[in-house]
């Protein structure tokens, strides 16, 4: 199956222009895969990470929407222990006119701005309910001690 | 047994019989009106008045019996005598060398002939007498001829054929029973009056009271007559001495198979043809396609196998040096051909002139010695196998045609010959005015003509000036559509300026007479069937010089000529009435589907004596419908002297074909429906097939044959498209509003505040007044240039057709509502989507006349089907390959063809589009704008019917069929607009079939045996024909679909 035009053009965009914090590359035995960073946002308790993400853009794609996984440890009321994100833009939300760059904008906007009220990983989501503080303590250490380039 | 009919001689069987031949022309009724056609059959015999009689051979008849009983009747060796009864005893006897009369034969010839005056119509009814007696010297009846014999000899007698004298017994018992086997040798005189050319057959009937199923009573005299003559020469062993012999094996004649083959087909055509105007709903397109069916083809080359045996060996000629282009072959054999035709020269085909239906054979020896016979040489006499006709003299070949057939033509696949080059070149090489004072003396037919004419031109004295000059000018009628093609093929085969060319059609004709004045006289003027038809009404209704078409031609050339056919049509009287002495007419089809479709044509060259419809049709169509073998080769031997058949797989002196033609491949392409046509497609078929078999069950389905032909139309529709088949009002009415709907009122709309927020508003007006501007604006969800950009309409976000469409069916199978990609706005629904259709040239106005003039939006109310994304991607494709390709689109309806044209708008192709219902200019414009050179994709689309004959489409080499007709032909000979001399590329036909539907029978069928399938789908309304109702059960069956 070739690869549709979109995904070329989307790919190509990335690489000559990409958005700040973000680098997104495609496997070169398979272009639907990339490999993905993103840098934590200032402010927020990622800081000076980079994360690491793996993007996969399926059959359907952009009917359905890429599949996103943080490959990087991480603590975030919306991101699991598999690293699987929560955010509807992924899933019901999803539309076509979205693209790579803008999930990963989003995927970064998530960082600063976690969301426990819509958990996916339960535990951090109640620790950040009941302690932001002592919450967004632990997200550094992680931060530090997995995401530190 | 005949004993029982009585001897003598009775007043009232006498009275019933046919006028038994006197041998005094004067007192029979019939022989009082020699037709002027019968006399160019059959010479007036100038040696008539040598013999009475003369010996042609003699048979023996092993089984001829006693009706005696005793000796002393006969014994071998004696002379017999051999008698009729009845009336023909008087006639027989008078010519009797024997000098028995029997009393009162002169008085019952009165009466015959009376009575015969009073009541002629009782004769059909009348039983036959065959009996043939034997007698003695003394005038003893002692046996009779057996019956096998007696049959066709008593004809003989009755009709003043024969005599016998010399007929002797060779054997017999010495003393006779009653039944016992005679021995007789018959010694066979033929009488001087046989040589009178028979007196009936030709006269014509008022058309108006013709009864086309009657054989009238001189038709079955002569048939009578030409089949006992015929039992005759076979029994005498007879040999035609030269002609054109049907009885030898020559490389044309029919086998016996063949015969067989042809006259099998019932052919039983009784009443009118369907017109092609005849429009009846549903049905019509399977009843206007009706009329085009044909014998089968096996059929007709059988027919033609004849006309063509010497093509090879014909010469060739050079034409004329304003003659431009180069002609191949067997073009210049046929310029040969018609030139010397035209000149009157000998035929070039015609090895020797004697009147292709006679027979010279020569009198055999009298044996013993010579009586009567005067002359020391072999003495020959003619006979026409066809008409039964004798004659003393030589029967030449009379053609007073300048004319004849050109056939090119088409058997394993249609294709053009380039006739119309072999045409021109023709005008161009037989130029001049022609010396009229031949005119004249042609015939009754064309002097009456010649009348007409000078009535309808009285009040014009410049023409009479004209008409002395005589004329030089060719008309050429051919179909609307054709037209400015033979215009400018007549304009590209000759240096330019030497021929002028008319084309006189449409309203504004200009006046003919002015346009044969002066140095500028034109050469060829070209018509239109159509045009001919009304101004031969004009002339016919007012004898005043309204007509010009009245005008005298020096030749008239009918391009597609078929199209005369039926011989009551206006336009075939038209032709007729047309006063020209070089008659053609080109066609692919000179028999479309009956051999009568000849007649008309043999009407318009005039072709003695076939043009004369009784004489056809008691030669022709009766004897065809009896399978009499003859018919046939009557045909056969007609067409041999004015036919030229040319075919693409024909082959010249080396062996060559005669046309090289570059590769066509054909391919089907099998589809599969979408699940949603699917279902529509499979609920008109359950309900088709219910119908059916209901139907079938009660044995109706001949009955109903129309209503059937109906549903099979309306399921063929839906194969193609579904909206093809939804009820008028929700199909139609979508399809006939344009949906264009106005910028500016869009602007306002959101200007006055419709939308919902300001944002969008502001960003709506943008996005409309920019529309024209905004050409190559990306497409949200595909990324790239918009190729069919849509307007969502609430947010006047923009996206492709296809993304988009395929979004919202994303969500609505996940149970969502479709909704905007970009700011998932919804409800989104498909067809609510706004097409922005951007006209052609828009970068080149958009900078001037940016928005409204350059855009249109349309609502998104079109569906495409599984057929047309076929195209569409076939074409897409074609796009990729080739960017400036050329491809052929032909579908039967034109209701699809409105879908397509939309698809192709939308595919921004573009598109031109040939079909009936445009009139010619529209039909020029869009041929020649398709033909002329650009460096972009084009795409015509033709209705099969309007564009399936004439038409010249060389420049393209794809063809798409989007649908497939009952029989192959019709299929071919569409191809062949593009698969035709001129063609240089290798020629990619496509055929769109969907798997298991009803297209799939129809491939089943066209393989199966074309010829059933024309007659089973002829589409009269008349399905009597057991063969189309097993072809209706094979649509309907549960054969497994390919």
């Amino acid at each position: 199956m070739a690869l549709p035009k979109r995904i070329i053009k989307e790919t190509e965009r990335l690489v000559a222009d990409p958005a700040p914090g973000i680098s997104a590359a495609p496997h070169e035995d398979n272009l639907r895969y990339f490999d993905v960073t993103i840098q934590g946002p200032d402010g927020s308790p990622f800081q000076n990470g980079v994360f690491r993400l793996e993007l996969f853009l399926p059959e359907e794609y952009p009917m359905s929407p890429p599949k996103v996984r943080f490959l990087t440890k991480i603590y975030h009321p919306n991101i699991d222990k598999l690293g699987r994100i929560c955010l509807d833009i992924l899933k019901d939300k999803w539309s076509p006119a979205l693209q790579i760059r803008t999930v990963l904008l989003s995927i970064q906007a998530l960082l600063s701005a976690p969301n426990p009220d819509d958990p996916l990983a339960t535990d951090v989501a109640k620790h950040y309910k009941e302690d932001e503080k002592d919450a967004q303590r632990v997200s550094r250490e992680w931060t530090e001690k997995y995401a530190s380039a | 047994m005949n004993e029982d009919i009585p001897r003598a001689s009775s007043v009232s069987s006498a009275s019933s019989h046919p006028a038994p031949r006197s041998s005094s022309p004067a007192s029979s009724v019939k022989s009082e009106e020699p037709p002027t056609k019968k006399r160019r059959l059959s010479p007036k015999g100038a040696q008539q008045a040598r013999f009475t009689s003369k010996y042609l051979g003699s048979f023996l008849i092993g089984n001829a019996w006693s009706t005696v009983r005793g000796s002393g009747y006969v014994k071998p060796g004696d002379e017999i005598l051999v008698e009729r009864d009845q009336p023909e005893t008087s006639t027989t006897k008078k010519t009797q060398t024997a000098n028995q009369k029997k009393s009162g034969g002169a008085k019952k010839q009165l009466s015959i002939a009376t009575m015969l005056k009073a009541q002629p119509p009782k004769f059909a009814k009348k039983k036959e007498d065959t009996v043939v007696r034997l007698t003695n010297k003394r005038g003893f009846e002692f046996g009779r001829l057996p019956q096998d014999v007696a049959s066709w000899v008593s004809r003989l007698i009755d009709l003043d054929i024969v005599d016998f004298h010399g007929s002797t017994v060779i054997d017999c018992p010495l003393t006779l029973r009653s039944g016992v086997d005679l021995i007789v040798s018959l010694s066979i005189h033929i009488k001087a009056s046989a040589f009178k050319p028979p007196s009936t057959s030709a006269k014509e009937k008022p058309p108006a009271t013709f009864n086309e199923g009657q054989e009238t009573e001189a038709e079955q005299i002569l048939r009578e007559r030409k089949s006992a003559l015929l039992n005759l020469f076979k029994n005498l062993d007879l040999k035609p001495n030269r002609g054109t012999s049907i009885t030898q094996k020559v490389p044309g004649k029919l086998d016996q198979n063949d015969l067989e083959m042809l006259t099998q087909r019932p052919g039983a055509q009784k009443g009118k043809k369907a017109v092609k105007t005849e429009i009846v709903g549903d049905g019509e397109e399977i009843q206007v396609e009706g009329a085009d069916d044909e014998l089968s083809e096996n059929q007709l080359n059988l027919i033609y196998k004849k006309a063509q045996q010497n093509d090879q060996s014909l010469g060739e000629m050079n034409p004329a040096e304003t003659f431009t282009l180069t002609l191949r072959g067997y073009q210049k054999q046929a310029l040969l051909w018609m030139h010397s035709i035209e000149t009157g020269a000998a035929s070039a085909r015609e090895e020797h002139s004697m009147h292709p239906l006679w027979k010279e054979y020569i009198f055999p020896p009298e044996p013993g010695e010579g009586l009567i016979d005067l002359t020391s040489d072999d003495m020959a006499f003619y006979f026409n196998e066809y008409s039964g006709e004798l004659s003393l003299d030589f029967p030449k070949a009379v053609r007073n045609t300048r004319g004849g057939i050109l056939a090119c033509v088409y058997t394993v696949s249609f294709v053009g010959m380039g006739k119309t080059i072999m045409l021109s070149a023709l005008i161009q090489t037989a130029r001049g005015p022609e010396e009229p004072s031949k005119e004249g003396d042609s015939n009754g037919r064309s002097k009456a003509r010649q009348l007409k004419l000078n009535s309808a031109f009285r009040t014009s004295s410049r023409k009479q000036v004209g008409q002395t000059k005589g004329p030089s000018a060719t008309l050429i009628v051919a179909p609307t559509s054709l037209l400015s093609q033979w215009s400018e093929e007549l304009q590209r085969s000759s240096a330019s300026g030497t021929l002028k060319v008319l084309v006189w059609h449409g309203q504004n004709r200009q006046d003919l007479e002015a346009a044969f004045e002066g140095d500028n006289a034109v050469d060829v003027v070209i018509t239109s069937y159509g045009t001919l038809v009304s101004e031969h009404a004009k002339l016919e209704r007012a004898s005043s010089s309204a007509s010009s078409i009245a005008e005298s031609f020096i030749g008239v050339i009918l391009d597609e000529a078929h199209h005369c056919k039926s011989r009551q049509s206006k336009t075939a009287r038209a032709v007729y009435a047309l006063n020209a002495r070089r008659r053609w007419a080109a066609t692919g089809t000179p028999i479309v589907n009956r051999l009568e479709d000849l007649y008309s044509l043999l009407k318009f060259l005039n072709f003695t004596p076939w043009s004369n419809y009784t004489f056809f049709r008691s030669f022709i169509t009766v004897p065809f419908l009896a399978r009499d073998p003859k018919a046939v080769e009557a045909v056969q031997i007609i067409l041999e002297s004015i036919l030229l058949r040319r075919e693409k797989n024909m082959r010249d002196t080396d062996g060559r074909k005669i046309v090289e033609l570059p590769p066509k491949e054909v391919t089907i392409e099998k589809l599969e429906f979408s699940p949603l046509e699917r279902k529509i497609y499979d609920s008109f078929y359950t309900n088709a097939k219910r119908d059916f078999d209901q139907l079938n069950a009660k044995g109706l389905v001949s009955r109903n044959y129309t209503h059937i032909l109906a549903m099979l139309m309306r399921l063929r529709r839906a194969v193609l498209h579904p909206n093809l088949v939804l009820t008028s009002d929700e199909g139609s009415s979508k399809e006939t509003s344009t949906g264009v709907i106005d910028v500016n009122d869009l602007i306002e709309r959101f200007s006055k505040g419709e939308g919902t927020d300001g944002d969008t508003n502001v960003f709506a007006e943008k996005v409309l007044a920019n529309l024209g501007e905004e050409a190559d604006m990306e497409c949200p969800i595909c990324f790239d240039v918009m190729s069919e950009p849509v307007i969502i309409p609430n947010c006047m976000h923009q996206s492709c057709k296809d993304c988009i469409v395929a979004f919202i069916e994303t969500c609505r199978d996940k149970g969502e509502e479709g909704r905007c990609p970009t700011c998932l706005r919804g409800p989104v629904k498909e067809s609510e989507l706004i097409e922005v259709v951007r006209e052609a040239d828009t970068k080149a106005s958009g900078s001037t006349t940016p928005t409204q003039s350059t855009v249109t939006l349309r609502r998104n109310d079109f569906r495409s089907s599984t057929k047309i994304d076929a195209l569409l991607q076939n074409l897409r494709r074609l796009r990729d390959q080739d960017p400036c390709f050329r491809a052929v689109v032909f579908s039967q309806f034109t209701s699809f063809l409105d879908l397509i044209q939309v698809a192709l708008e939308r595919e921004r192709l573009a598109w031109y589009r040939f079909d009936g219902s445009m009139d010619i200019k529209r039909r020029n414009e869009a041929v020649t704008e398709f033909k002329s050179t650009s460096r972009e994709p084009k795409v015509l689309i033709i209705s099969l019917k309007a564009g399936g004959v004439g038409l010249n489409l060389t420049n393209a080499n794809h063809v798409f069929m989007m649908d497939c007709w009952w029989n192959a032909a019709t299929e071919n000979q569409a191809v062949d607009r593009v698969h035709r001399i001129g063609q240089e590329k290798p020629v990619y036909v496509k055929q769109f079939i969907i798997s298991d539907t009803i297209e799939g029978r129809i491939l089943q069928i066209q393989k199966r045996k074309t010829a059933i399938v024309k007659e089973a789908f002829r589409g009269k309304g008349s399905g009597t024909d057991p063969e189309s109702v097993e072809n209706l059960k094979i649509m309907f069956g549960e054969g497994n679909d390919s």
